[in-house]
């Protein structure tokens, strides 16, 4: 019912709001692929915008087969974290031939999340330095007692275990960030590192990372893939280099990693928007590569607050009508694109991104216009409540970014608070029923891991507990009676992988705090909310259904039968 | 009786100069006739062609990696066509590996599915059971993938660590890195292995496996059951001595289709294995590596050279492929049922 009702939501919402993007407009689907690093917001967006009538495919198959994809016109943008022209392993990726353009869509932190448990409890405080992630994806630091991380964590007693690191197996954008960031800093034992796995150095950039057999390296296709990997409750030892929606996503923690200013932080939006302070972004109109990123800056951004592995995801349209592209597929892509522009970055947060300053979002207005068929931007940018966004043009979020407490400075003991996904949701205990509540309906590991919050909560600085012992079930439970204590408003979410992300949102507030009031509500969540409660039906249904396939032919058969003989 | 066999005889004999010449036997065929092998003769030739050109595309499209690597594309254990340096010893064995596993766990599992489906399941639930199965064989190869790296993974460990510590004087069954005296050592090292893609593979065949092996059984001549019962053999001595030896080609052609989806399948592989390019013999190890999850792996991100490599990858699989099958129909042509399967 509340399904029905959606689109008369959508309806005041737009006559209300009067800008909706291109209201009443008839839109034709448009098909994109690419960056599994910033798919969790893509998918958000795309999922908001269908109330519009708008449908955008986009599959996150990795920025690597994005380009390809749209260099060879089988799909209509891509979304890469890399431009074109780069080269890796000897062969540089040429452009398409067609016009193009690049547009950021979002920013984020390479996130390195982990699955380490200390005498049953899981550790939730890592801290790593620049140094050490190189080693451990290098190879050189290979048990967690080593005494390089020992160092990094003075509060930790860490176990003799085995290091697993998880790798892509695909060509990757989050390859391409992290490798950017090794081959800048940590140059040498990277390259020390390609030579040994075949690459001809200096390896420089890369989109697949190379591994090297019989290292116990282990490499998995796509962001899910790894994540996926390393929030198997068994894979305990694992790492892996990920963004951080991801960690939000399956409740597991992410390393601080430790900035130029000698902090560990956290790859939080208002860190990531500290750091990208330090990105230069190409500003020449007439190149190709303009709006594009270089880094170098932000890995050395000495501000404490800077996590130094931000960066930028772009997503790449077309400039002229071919392979495919028309007129009207452009409105609809542009019409998107200013959705996301504006409106989306809010969501960025929750989602476990940041979002886009105002420079990045008024160019990447403009490219709008680009597109041919768009309608001409005309968003006001004041209205997009943009976290970023301030009168006198400043980044507001960076600004107002929390400073690292001094535990979090290096040679200090580390704090206790867990991070990432594992970080205790905020008072608001509703937001664990919806973990909870979600656990029986069986998403893999997302509802038993967002329980280890709802686990966090009840026993209060033991979060360990509720991830290393309890499966889905009990977390489950766990959920719901803290939802019956407590306020429970229920942020509850049933959609796929918004569900998780949302509930994980308030957790990026925990270390923002002052932030918490820029959750902004979601016109989906109506949606959301009411595919949660159909979902047990849909179940049923289907479970009656299948039955009905297997059991009703014979049975009409066998009477079939019966008749013909009694004749 | 004589009468019958003399009776050519009476023809009067042709003139005796001339050679004999046996008598043209001619059918005039129909239009309906002749529409209907046209027919059948196109389709026929349309499957030799399609094949003939899939091979000549792959071939074409290899023959820029082929030609710059020659032989060493059979014995490399790299894949870094950009570099020059690739081959597909690792992979090719990997694939092997992971239909070997496959066609080991489901073949009995199979048969005794169809056995028990043909020969002792009560007439009231057969059919269902024969639906149920066939709808097994339904069931997208993703969704199996799904349930392999989501579901089986992390629970199949301990079994692995059970049988690389029991039967680890086996060299397959070994797996280096692992300590069992090691509380703290990590499952991961049998995770993302032959073994458990392989598993994953097998639930995929079975079900097809399974039904070839009952539609032939359930085809055994009745009279030679009935003889077998008459003279006093169990049911199981009925099944040993007349449906094996008559299902023979059924078996034999139900697994080699099964090997053939094995080494075929692509997504439930790529979902689970972790690939590496090196010939991974330790199949409850982790890393393993197929041609076919490696093409879905590399395809999308591949440069023209390396699109050929993969191609030559493909060649090589494809090539596999029918000599197995072709072995196996040679198998299956001789056996009493053999025309059935």
């Amino acid at each position: 019912m509340r399904r029905a009702l959606a689109p008369f939501i959508a309806a005041i919402l737009l006559l209300s709001a009067g800008a909706g993007p291109a209201a009443a407009d008839s839109f034709v689907p448009v098909n994109g692929a690419g960056s599994s690093w910033s798919s969790n917001a893509v998918d958000q967006w795309r999922r908001n915008v269908e109330q519009y009538g708008m449908r955008i495919n986009y599959a996150s198959t990795g920025s690597s087969d994005g380009r390809n994809q749209f260099k060879a016109g089988t799909v209509d943008f891509a979304i890469t974290e890399i431009p074109y022209g780069l080269k890796d392993g000897g062969v540089v990726d040429t452009p398409p031939s067609r016009g193009f353009v690049y547009m950021p869509i979002v920013a984020g932190g390479t996130a390195f999340m982990y699955n380490l448990s200390v005498g049953g409890k899981q550790v939730t405080n890592l801290r790593l330095s620049g140094d050490v992630v190189t080693g451990i994806f290098t190879g050189t630091i290979t048990s967690w007692d080593d005494p390089a991380i020992a160092k990094d964590n003075p509060g930790l007693a860490l176990p003799k275990r085995k290091i697993v690191p998880v790798v892509r197996s695909d060509g990757s954008g989050s390859t391409a960030q992290f490798t950017t960031w090794m081959a800048a800093r940590h140059g040498k034992a990277w390259d020390t590192y390609c030579a040994a796995a075949g690459r001809s150095t200096p390896c420089g950039v890369t989109s697949s990372y190379p591994t090297i057999p019989g290292k116990g390296f282990v490499a998995q296709p796509n962001s899910q893939g790894v994540a996926g990997y390393v929030a198997q409750r068994g894979n305990v030892g694992t790492i892996t280099y990920v963004e951080y929606s991801y960690a939000l996503k399956t409740g597991y923690p992410v390393a601080k990693v430790l900035n130029e200013a000698g902090y560990y932080v956290e790859p939080t939006a208002s860190n990531v928007a500290v750091g990208l302070l330090g990105a230069e972004i190409n500003t020449d109109e007439k190149s190709p590569k303009y709006l594009t990123q270089d880094l170098s800056g932000v890995y050395t951004n000495g501000d404490k607050r800077t996590y130094p592995l931000s960066s930028y995801s772009y997503i790449v349209v077309p400039t002229s009508t071919q392979n495919g592209f028309t007129a009207a597929k452009g409105h609809t892509l542009g019409a998107f694109a200013s959705y996301f522009l504006c409106e989306g970055q809010q969501q960025a947060e929750v989602l476990g991104y940041s979002p886009l300053p105002v420079n990045l979002v008024q160019a990447g207005l403009d490219q709008v216009g680009k597109i041919p068929g768009a309608d001409d931007a005309n968003v006001d940018i004041k209205k997009c409540n943009n976290p970023t966004f301030s009168a006198d043009g400043s980044n507001t979020l960076a600004k107002n970014a929390p400073q690292p407490s001094e535990c979090d400075k290096q040679g200090n003991d580390q704090c206790d608070k867990p991070t990432g996904g594992a970080a205790p949701p905020p008072g608001s205990k509703g937001d664990t029923t919806g973990g909870g509540t979600k656990t029986p309906t069986g998403t893999k590991t997302d509802g038993g891991t967002k329980g280890t919050g709802g686990g966090t909560t009840g026993t209060g600085g033991d979060p360990g507990t509720g991830g290393s012992t309890g499966d889905g079930t009990t977390q489950g439970t766990d959920g719901t009676t803290d939802g019956g204590t407590g306020t429970g408003t229920g942020t509850g979410t049933g959609v796929a992988v918004a569900g998780p992300s949302t509930g994980g949102g308030p957790v990026v507030c925990s270390d923002d705090t002052g932030q918490c009031t820029n959750v902004v509500s979601m016109p989906i969540e109506t949606e959301a909310r009411s595919s949660g409660s159909i979902s047990p039906l849909a179940v049923v249904a289907a479970c009656l259904l299948l039955v009905a396939l297997v059991v009703i032919p014979p049975l009409v058969s066998r009477g079939a039968q019966a008749r013909k003989v009694r004749r | 009786m004589s009468a019958t066999i003399e009776a050519p005889r009476t023809i009067p004999p042709a003139a005796p100069d001339e050679p004999d010449v046996p008598r043209r036997l001619g059918t005039r065929r129909s239009a309906s006739d002749k529409a209907f092998r046209a027919v059948l003769l196109t389709s026929g030739a349309a499957v030799l062609a399609i094949m003939g050109f899939v091979g000549a595309f792959l071939l074409l499209r290899a023959w820029d990696a082929l030609s710059q690597a020659g032989w060493s594309f059979l014995t490399t254990q790299a894949w870094e066509p950009d570099s020059g340096n690739f081959g597909i010893a690792a992979i090719l064995v990997g694939t092997i590996l992971i239909a070997t596993v496959a066609v080991v766990v489901a073949v009995p599992l199979a048969l005794g599915v169809a056995l028990y489906i043909s020969e002792y399941a009560p007439t009231r639930i057969k059919q269902s059971l024969v639906s149920i199965v066939d709808l097994m064989a339904a069931i997208p190869s993703v969704v199996f993938g799904l349930w392999g790296f989501f579901f089986l993974q992390g629970r199949i460990t301990d079994l692995a660590r059970w049988l690389s510590t029991t039967f680890g004087w086996f060299p397959p069954f070994q797996v280096p890195g692992s300590d069992p005296s090691d509380p703290l050592a990590t499952a991961t090292v049998y995770t993302s292995s032959t073994f458990i893609a392989g598993l994953v593979v097998a639930m995929m065949i079975a079900p097809v496996v399974a039904s070839i092996m009952r539609e032939v059984f359930t085809q055994a001549p009745v009279g030679e059951r009935e003889g077998a019962l008459a003279l006093g053999s169990t049911r199981w001595g009925m099944i040993r001595r007349v449906v094996l030896p008559y299902g023979k080609g059924g078996i034999i052609g139900g697994t080699m289709l099964g090997l053939g989806r094995a080494l075929g399948e692509t997504i439930a592989v790529y979902m689970i294995i972790s690939p590496v390019f090196a010939i991974q013999w330790h199949v409850l190890a982790n890393g393993g590596s197929s041609v076919s999850s490696l093409i879905a792996l590399r395809y999308g991100e591949s440069t023209p050279f390396g699109m050929s490599a993969l191609m030559a990858a493909g060649l090589a699989l494809f090539l596999m492929t029918l000599v197995i099958n072709f072995a196996a129909s040679s198998v299956v042509a001789r056996s009493r049922s053999g025309a059935s399967s």
